[in-house]
C-alpha cells in the first residue's frame, strides 16, 4: 500500500508531526528518555486512564459523553476493597468489582437510550452518585494490602519488562480499532453519531447500540479501576477522582469531534503517545505539573480551531479557483 | 380608489433549476384583505420570503408609500412596517405575553419599567378585544392565544402591512373564527392583509381580493365578487398536462396490502385503501394533507393507534422500521438530509445500512468487498453519476443523491415500496430516470404508493389516487377520472364536482 501523504494534513498528521518534535526536543533533553524503562514508565503512570480513553473515543463518536467513567473506576476500586476487608475471597471481590461497573454503565444506558435523556445529565449524575457510592463502601480509610498476585498485576513486569495492563491496553486497542472501523457494530456507531434519524429510518437499533456503548464504557471503566487499585495497591474513596476530564481530553485531542460522528482510533491512540510524551518531556525539562495542564489545555483548544482553519481555508481556495475558472469561461 | 401601501413590482427569483418567480406583480391596500391563491411551489412562500427580507429577488422593485424601498433582512422590513404571522408561531415560551409583544422593541434602556410595560401591553389587547392575561407565560397558551401575541406584537411594531401564511391550518373552527375577528379589526384600522390559506371557504369568507399564482407567475388579481370557487381552481390549476411520461399498464397481480380505517391521533384518520402487486397508488394533496404520516404509519416509524393492516392476506400491526423491513415494506422518505442520508458517510454505507447484516461475517465483521460489488451494481442500474461509491453522498447533487436513496431501499428487496416526493428539488432529467424506475418496478411486480405534490406527476404515474386533506381521504379516483381540477377540487375540501357542474 503507497503512504498517503494526503493524510498528513488531516489532523492525524499533525499529531504525528507533534509527536515526532516532542520526541527530538526529549532527546536532546534528557539521554535517559529513550531508554525502556523510561517509555514503559511514562505508558504505566497513565495506563487506566488511556484504557478508559478507548471506550471513550466509542462514546464520543456516538455523539453522547460519559462523565462518570472516573467514579465508576474508583466505585469498582471500592467494591473490591470493601469485599476483600470483608473477608471475601480475591475472585468475589473482582467479579463484583466488574459487576459493579456493567450495572452503572446499564443505569446510564437505559436512561440515555430508552428514556432518551441527554448523556451529559445522566453521567453527570453517575459522576456524583457512583462517587458517593463509592465513598460510602470505604469510608474516609485507605485499605490495603491485598494479596501479593493482585499486586503484582499493576507493579510487575509480565513479559519482559511489560506489565499487564500495558499488554491488557494494546490488546484492546487492537480490538477496539478492528470493532471500529471494520464491524458492523462500528458501522452503526459511526451513522448513528453521524445522523441518528438517518438510522432510525433505516430500521437500526439505535437504543441497543447505545445501551451497549455505555455498558462497554461502564465495564472497561471498571476494569481500569481493578488495574489501578493492583498499582497503587491500596484504595481509598476518591481513588481516580477527575480523571475523567483527561480522558475526554486525550479523545477529542485525537481528532474525534464533541458533536459525533467523526474520528479515529489512529487519532486517539497518536494522541495518547503525544500527551503522555510530552508530559515526560515537560517533566524531565523541570516544567511544573500546572504549566504541562496549561499546555495541554492550549493543544485541546488547537484540535477544534485547527480542522475549522484547514476547512475555510479550503472553502476559500475552491472559490478562488471556481471564480478563476469562471473568468476563463466569460473571457 | 386608495393608492397602494405595497407594491411588488416584477420580481423574479431563481433557485438553481426552478424559476420560484417570473415577472410577478402584487400591489397590497390598506384596509384591504388580500388572499393568496396557489397550489404547492407556485411562488406563495417565496414572494413572502423576500418581503420579509429573508431572501433577496433577482429582480423587480418593491415599493413603500410609491417610493422605492430595499429589505435586505428581517430588521429592515420590520422598521418598514411589514410582518408575517407563521402557520407555527414564533413565540418564546419562558417570557410572558407582555414581554413577548415587546420582545423586538428595538430602544434599549439598562431598566425596563415594568408596570408602563405591562400597560401598554393591555392597551394593545384591549385594542384588538383579546382577553390575555399580560403577565401569564406564553407557553401554557394555545396556538390560537400565541398567534394573537404575534399579531399584538405587529401591533406594537406599527405594523402597516401584516402577512398571515397558513395561520389557519392548525387552528380548531372557533380559534378560526376569533382570529378572523382580529383580521377584520386590523382590516378596519387601514392595515393591509396579505393572507395565504388552502382553505377556499376561508378565503371567500375573509378576502376582499384574490390573487392566484401558478407556476411562479402571476394569473389573475380580481376582486372577490368577480371570482368564483371554480374560476379561483381553474386558474391554479390551468396548465396543460406536460407528457413527462405516463405509467404502462401492467398486469395486477395479486393484493399486496389492504389498509381500513387507519387512524392516528392529530395525524389522519379514517384511511382505507389496497394496493395491488405491479400498481402505483398515488397520494395526492396539499400540504398539510398528512400524507407522510400515513407513509410512516405504514413502516412503523410512528405507528398508527386505529384500523386493520392487512399484508399478503395475514393481519399484522407494524410498529416497527426493522418488523416493516422483513415484512418487504420500504419507505422512501421526503426529508433527504435529515431522514434519509447520512451525508457524510459514503454513498456505499448509505447503501447497506438498512441490511448491513447480510454484508456482515459470524463475528460480525463487514465485508466490504461485497458491500462495494453491490453499491456499483446500483450505481450502473440507476446510473448514480459519481466517481466512486466510496464518495460521501453529500457531495452528490440532488437527483443522485434520489437514486442512492432508491437504491438503498431497493437493496432490500421490497415488495411494497413507499415513495415520497421522490422528484421534489431535482432537475427534470432526473426526475424522467425516476419516474423510469418507477414503472419498471411495478413492471417488476413490485407495488408503489407514490406520495406527491406534484399533480402532473401524481396523474401521469398513478394507476389510481387517493386523494387526502388534513388528515382526511377526500376520495380515490381510478384513472378514467383523473382532471387535474376534480382533484385539487377535493385536495381543496370543496365537494367533489358532479359531471352535471362540469
Amino acid at each position: 500500500m503507497r503512504f498517503n501523504w494526503q493524510r498528513l494534513r488531516s489532523w492525524e498528521g499533525l499529531l504525528l508531526l507533534l509527536l515526532i518534535i516532542v520526541v527530538i526536543i526529549n532527546v536532546i533533553l534528557s539521554p535517559f528518555y529513550l531508554n525502556l524503562g523510561n517509555q514503559i514508565n511514562l505508558f504505566q503512570l497513565s495506563i487506566e486512564k488511556i484504557i478508559v480513553a478507548l471506550a471513550m473515543a466509542f462514546v464520543i463518536i456516538n455523539a453522547e459523553i460519559d462523565l462518570s467513567v472516573a467514579s465508576v473506576m474508583g466505585l469498582s476500586a471500592c467494591v473490591l476493597a470493601y469485599l476483600f476487608d470483608q473477608g471475601y475471597s480475591m475472585g468475589v471481590a473482582i467479579f463484583a468489582a466488574l459487576l459493579s461497573g456493567v450495572l452503572c454503565g446499564a443505569f446510564n444506558g437505559f436512561w440515555i437510550a430508552y428514556v432518551r435523556l441527554p448523556s451529559l445529565v445522566v453521567t453527570l449524575a453517575g459522576l456524583i452518585g457512583y462517587r458517593g457510592a463509592a465513598r460510602i463502601l470505604v469510608e474516609d480509610r485507605s485499605i490495603g494490602e491485598f494479596p501479593d498476585w493482585f499486586d503484582a498485576l499493576g507493579q510487575q513486569p509480565l513479559v519482559g519488562p511489560i506489565p499487564v495492563a500495558i499488554i491488557i491496553f494494546f490488546v484492546l486497542l487492537i480490538i477496539s480499532a478492528v470493532v471500529l472501523q471494520r464491524s458492523m457494530f462500528g458501522r452503526y456507531v459511526y451513522v448513528i453519531g453521524n445522523s441518528l434519524d438517518v438510522a432510525r429510518f433505516s430500521g437500526v437499533n439505535v437504543k441497543r447500540v447505545k445501551m451497549t456503548l455505555f455498558i462497554i464504557s461502564g465495564t472497561t471503566a471498571a476494569l481500569a479501576g481493578l488495574l489501578l487499585a493492583a498499582r497503587l495497591g491500596a484504595v481509598r474513596g476518591n481513588t481516580a477522582e477527575g480523571f475523567e476530564l483527561d480522558i475526554i481530553t486525550m479523545v477529542l485531542l485525537g481528532g474525534v469531534s464533541i458533536f459525533g460522528g467523526t474520528g479515529s482510533l489512529t487519532g486517539v491512540a497518536l494522541a495518547i503517545i503525544l500527551i503522555l510524551n510530552l508530559r515526560n518531556g515537560m517533566s524531565l525539562a523541570n516544567i511544573t505539573g500546572n504549566t504541562q495542564t496549561g499546555v495541554i489545555g492550549a493543544l485541546l483548544i488547537l484540535s477544534v480551531l485547527v480542522p475549522n482553519w484547514t476547512q475555510i481555508i479550503n472553502a476559500r481556495l475552491k472559490r478562488r479557483q471556481f471564480q478563476r475558472t469562471q473568468v476563463q469561461e466569460g473571457g | 380608489m386608495t393608492k397602494p401601501v405595497l407594491e411588488m413590482q416584477d420580481i423574479s427569483k431563481r433557485f438553481d433549476m426552478t424559476q420560484a418567480l417570473d415577472n410577478v406583480s402584487l400591489a397590497l391596500y390598506p384596509g384591504e384583505i388580500h388572499a393568496l391563491l396557489g397550489e404547492n411551489g407556485a411562488g406563495k412562500s417565496t414572494l413572502i420570503k423576500i418581503m420579509t427580507g429573508i431572501y433577496k429577488a433577482d429582480s423587480g422593485r418593491v415599493l413603500l408609500d410609491d417610493q422605492p424601498v430595499t429589505i435586505q433582512n428581517a430588521l429592515d422590513a420590520q422598521t418598514l412596517g411589514i410582518a408575517a404571522i407563521q402557520q407555527e408561531p414564533m413565540i418564546f415560551p419562558d417570557l410572558n405575553v407582555a414581554e413577548n409583544i415587546f420582545v423586538s422593541r428595538r430602544q434599549r434602556s439598562l431598566f425596563i419599567n415594568w408596570r408602563q410595560m405591562y400597560r401598554e401591553a393591555e392597551k394593545i389587547l384591549a385594542q384588538l378585544d383579546i382577553k390575555l392575561d399580560v403577565r401569564s407565560p406564553a407557553r401554557g397558551l394555545t396556538l390560537a392565544a400565541q398567534q394573537a401575541v404575534e399579531i399584538a406584537k405587529a401591533i406594537s411594531l406599527n405594523v402597516r402591512v401584516l402577512i398571515m401564511d397558513e395561520p389557519t391550518a392548525s387552528l380548531s373552527a372557533h380559534e378560526v373564527r376569533q382570529l378572523f375577528k382580529l383580521a377584520m379589526a386590523l382590516r378596519d384600522q387601514g392595515v393591509a392583509l396579505l393572507f395565504i390559506s388552502h382553505r377556499m371557504e376561508e378565503v371567500f369568507e375573509i378576502a376582499d381580493r384574490i390573487t392566484v399564482f401558478r407556476d411562479g407567475q402571476h394569473i389573475s388579481t380580481r376582486l372577490r365578487s368577480e371570482v368564483t370557487t371554480e374560476s379561483a381552481i381553474r386558474d391554479m390549476v390551468g396548465r396543460e398536462i406536460e407528457k413527462i411520461f405516463a405509467k404502462a399498464n401492467v398486469e395486477q397481480g395479486k393484493r399486496l396490502i389492504e389498509v381500513s380505517g387507519l387512524s392516528k391521533d392529530q395525524a389522519f384518520s379514517d384511511i382505507s385503501f389496497d394496493v395491488h402487486q405491479g400498481e402505483v397508488l398515488g397520494f395526492a394533496g396539499l400540504v398539510g394533507a398528512r400524507r407522510t404520516d400515513v407513509g410512516l404509519a405504514l413502516f412503523g416509524i410512528e405507528p398508527a393507534d386505529e384500523g386493520e393492516i392487512v399484508f399478503e392476506q395475514q393481519k399484522i400491526a407494524i410498529h416497527s422500521p426493522v418488523q416493516a423491513m422483513k415484512l418487504g415494506i420500504a419507505y422512501v422518505t421526503e426529508d433527504r438530509r435529515q431522514l434519509g442520508l447520512s451525508m457524510p458517510m459514503s454513498i456505499v454505507t448509505n447503501i447497506t445500512l438498512p441490511k448491513l447484516r447480510e454484508y456482515a461475517s459470524s463475528v460480525g465483521l463487514v465485508d466490504n468487498q461485497a458491500e462495494n460489488e453491490v453499491a456499483n451494481r446500483f450505481k450502473e442500474r440507476l446510473s448514480i453519476r459519481t466517481p466512486s461509491v466510496e464518495l460521501e453522498a453529500g457531495k452528490l447533487s440532488g437527483g443522485n443523491q434520489q437514486k442512492v436513496m432508491l437504491s438503498k431501499w431497493l437493496n432490500t428487496k421490497p415488495k411494497l415500496l413507499i415513495l415520497d416526493e421522490p422528484t421534489r428539488g431535482i432537475d427534470v432529467g432526473a426526475k424522467a430516470e425516476v419516474h423510469q424506475m418507477i414503472n419498471d418496478l411495478a413492471a417488476e411486480g413490485l407495488g408503489i404508493i407514490l406520495i406527491s405534490s406534484d399533480m402532473p406527476e401524481v396523474i401521469a404515474m398513478s394507476d389510481r389516487i387517493l386523494v387526502m386533506r388534513e388528515g382526511r381521504q377526500m376520495g380515490v379516483f381510478e384513472r378514467a377520472e383523473f382532471d387535474q381540477e376534480r382533484i385539487l377540487t377535493a385536495a381543496m375540501g370543496q365537494t367533489i364536482a358532479t359531471e352535471s357542474s362540469t
